[in-house]
């Protein structure tokens, strides 16, 4: 059984040299806040109607 | 037999303390069972989800503090539990800067809450020092390498003399005491503000706004 030492893949845009996993992180992060934005939330249509019928 | 000090016009200090603490927040914003439904959406999740994350890294991390400094390389437990600490870390990180980004577009800030968005900041800045200081500590090539790396950074910045990045034994009591304390103080201060103030209104809701 051998050690492997690998430094890992980076990607290379002009000055900026990034792992790929750290890549990968910050882009799933950026799709997470997207769908956080725009997928409904469970119950948010009742709550809003309750707060407007209060009001 | 002297009169009760509250007869005497003189509060205990107990009693100061009592008030103070039972003030922080409005009456039932504590633990409050309810919120304005603008609330009722995914990005208010990724607060709750840091808090969450920060609780599995602080027991993970007591768990292994009680295995010692060596444990997680030598036993399957140890490998596992270090493992959960490492991830919740990194669950901690992505959740906060996502809250991070939320807060920002939303300006968070408004309607005198420039103190939770300042404590904020400076518990996103702390985890950082203690993540840092964590990869310091892993005791293997990888803790090696970061800690040479970072050294001329930290003598450039003036603190070389007492923050020693390669010296293990002054990292690890920074990662397990110091800096645990710090995110932890601050992040309860963070907590008791957001419950203070009350949740930002959307920028379009902003005259909804319930006075506090």
């Amino acid at each position: 059984m051998g050690i492997v030492f690998s430094a890992g893949k980076y990607v290379h845009w002009g000055v900026l040299s990034i792992s790929l996993t750290n890549l990968l992180i910050i882009l799933g992060m950026i799709v997470v806040f997207g769908l956080a934005l725009v997928l409904p939330f469970p119950g948010a249509q009742e709550r809003h109607q309750a707060d407007e019928d209060e009001s | 037999m002297s009169a009760p000090a509250s007869d005497a016009g003189q509060r205990s200090w107990t009693a100061a303390v009592r008030d103070h603490v039972t003030g922080l927040v409005p009456e039932g914003q504590a633990l409050p069972d309810r919120q304005p439904a603008y609330v009722a959406s995914w990005i208010y999740v990724f607060g709750v989800a840091t808090l969450a994350a920060l609780l599995v890294v602080v027991g993970s991390g007591i768990v292994l503090a009680m295995g010692g400094a060596a444990w997680w390389h030598t036993s399957g437990l140890g490998h596992f539990v270090n493992s959960v600490h490492l991830w919740s870390v990194e669950l901690f990180f992505a959740a906060m800067v996502v809250h991070l980004w939320g807060k920002f577009w939303m300006a968070a800030w408004r309607g005198n809450r420039g103190l939770t968005w300042v404590t904020g900041v400076v518990s996103f800045i702390t985890s950082i020092g203690a993540a840092f200081t964590g990869y310091l500590v892993q005791s293997n090539f990888d803790s090696q390498w970061i800690s040479g790396e970072a050294k001329d950074g930290i003598n450039s910045i003036g603190v070389g003399g007492f923050f020693n990045v390669l010296n293990t034994g002054q990292m690890l009591l920074w990662h397990v005491t110091l800096l645990p304390i710090g995110v932890g103080i601050i992040a309860v201060m963070h907590v008791i503000l957001v419950r203070r103030h009350g949740v930002v209104p959307p920028l379009d809701d902003e005259g909804k706004e319930v006075a506090r």
